[in-house]
């Protein structure tokens, strides 16, 4: 009887040990990478993000984005990120058991100051959205005064055109003399 | 033969006079502030380049396409109310010869207006994709577009008579035709939107330009485009036919 028992009990330990160690690893795993950035602006970036399906059966239609949030004091807010040029979504149709997809988000970096980028993957078999940890990243501004060699045009051309302009006044106005 | 004279005419009168500079000297200083705005403001810098370059043709488009209109209201309507048409009409150079002349100058003023844009053209889209063939593709839709918007509005010149009313529906015609720019990318995705732009010359313009220049597609994603806007080339010649056939005093 003791026997039988600790037998018993023995079974249910295991069961509720491969329960918990079941929920405590989720189904999805998502990871970004680098885990921190220094850039200046007009950069071009690539953040990778890798999500992993732990689980025996295929994840389908897992949809994968990337956010970033301002962390500059003062100025905390999520940002858009429509001008950063970023791909911001990513439908993946299906990643099979214990396999891992690959997504990389290219961005732009439009302004200064310290923001953190995450990627979170949706899976509608998940009860909870998954988001990697945070990357770090910091953008120093860049001040150009005469990019392309603009100013000599952009100051030249108008005066040019506005000398002719008097030389056609003058010369008109002698004519009509 | 007799079309390059009154071609000449024009030129001289609306295009070399002070005033015809004062819009050249204009044209030079808003493409001085667009390109420096571009490529040193904050934001608006970090543009890809082919972007900034895909905007100023846009803008130097929309800016041939105005002047063309105020040329084509002031073909015949200005002429009346200057009281010289009586005697170009009588003049032995046919109706249809003086209009082709008319259109001549206005795409001569198209000619200068590209040729002010071009250090403006190279300098945004220096180190940028698409350049040279992004320019071409700008002087030949830029010549067409200002074909069909100077022979429209020369047609309706010649039809109603009146300077004002004529400037007026061709700056509404502008409007409209200028629809892209003005609405949103999320309006113009609409069922709406797409059909505008579709039967707009000037959005299907704009769209070349992007597909050209942005997203480097080759000439057969623009062939149907193109074709669009040359069958709206032969329809407003037409309707300059038409309207010019039918000019009285």
């Amino acid at each position: 009887m003791k026997r039988a028992t600790v037998f018993l009990l023995m079974i249910l330990l295991a069961i509720a040990v491969s329960y918990t160690s079941a929920s405590a690893i989720s189904r999805i795993t998502v990871s970004i990478n680098p885990p921190s950035i220094q850039a200046n602006m007009g950069d071009k970036i690539i953040y990778a993000g890798t999500i992993t399906n732990n689980s025996d059966k295929a994840a389908d239609n897992v949809i994968a984005y990337i956010s970033l949030a301002n962390v500059t004091q003062g100025k905390e807010s999520p940002m858009d990120l429509e001008d950063w040029s970023a791909n911001k979504a990513i439908k993946v149709d299906t990643i099979p058991p214990h396999g891992t997809y690959e997504g990389k988000w290219p961005m732009r970096l439009i302004d200064s100051g310290s923001y953190v980028a995450y990627i979170t993957a949706v899976d509608k078999n998940d009860n909870a959205p998954i988001s990697s940890t945070l990357s770090h990243l910091e953008i120093q501004r860049v001040i150009r005064l005469n990019p392309n060699n603009v100013l000599p045009i952009a100051l030249g051309e108008p005066i040019l055109i506005g000398t002719v302009f008097l030389f056609i006044s003058i010369k008109r106005r002698r004519k009509n003399k | 033969m007799k079309s390059a004279y009154i071609m000449q005419k024009e030129i001289r009168e609306s295009i070399l006079t002070p005033k015809g500079f004062l819009w050249y000297i204009l044209t030079s200083i808003i493409l001085s502030v667009l390109s420096y705005l571009f490529l040193t403001n904050s934001e608006l810098s970090l543009l890809d380049q082919g972007e900034m370059l895909y905007l100023i043709m846009n803008f130097i488009t929309a800016l041939g396409v105005l002047i063309g209109l105020v040329f084509g209201a002031d073909a015949f309507a200005g002429e009346m109310e200057r009281g010289t048409l009586e005697a170009l009409l009588i003049s032995p150079v046919n109706k249809m010869e003086i209009a082709l002349g008319k259109l001549g100058a206005a795409l001569t003023n198209w000619g200068i207006i590209l040729a002010i844009s071009l250090p403006y053209l190279f300098v945004v889209g220096k180190r940028g994709q698409n350049l040279f063939i992004g320019i071409g593709y700008l002087a030949v839709l830029g010549t067409l577009l200002t074909i069909i918007f100077s022979a429209f509005s020369m047609g309706l010149s010649a039809r109603i008579k009146s300077m004002k009313n004529s400037l007026i529906i061709s700056f509404f015609l502008f409007l409209l035709v200028g629809s892209p720019i003005f609405l949103s990318t999320a309006l113009r995705m609409t069922w709406f939107g797409k059909f505008l732009d579709l039967i707009n010359p000037f959005a299907d313009a704009i769209n070349t330009f992007d597909s050209v220049v942005i997203d480097s597609q080759n000439f057969s994603y623009q062939a149907w485009r193109i074709a669009i806007i040359c069958g709206y080339t032969l329809l407003s010649l037409w309707f300059l036919k038409r309207s010019v056939s039918k000019l009285e005093m």
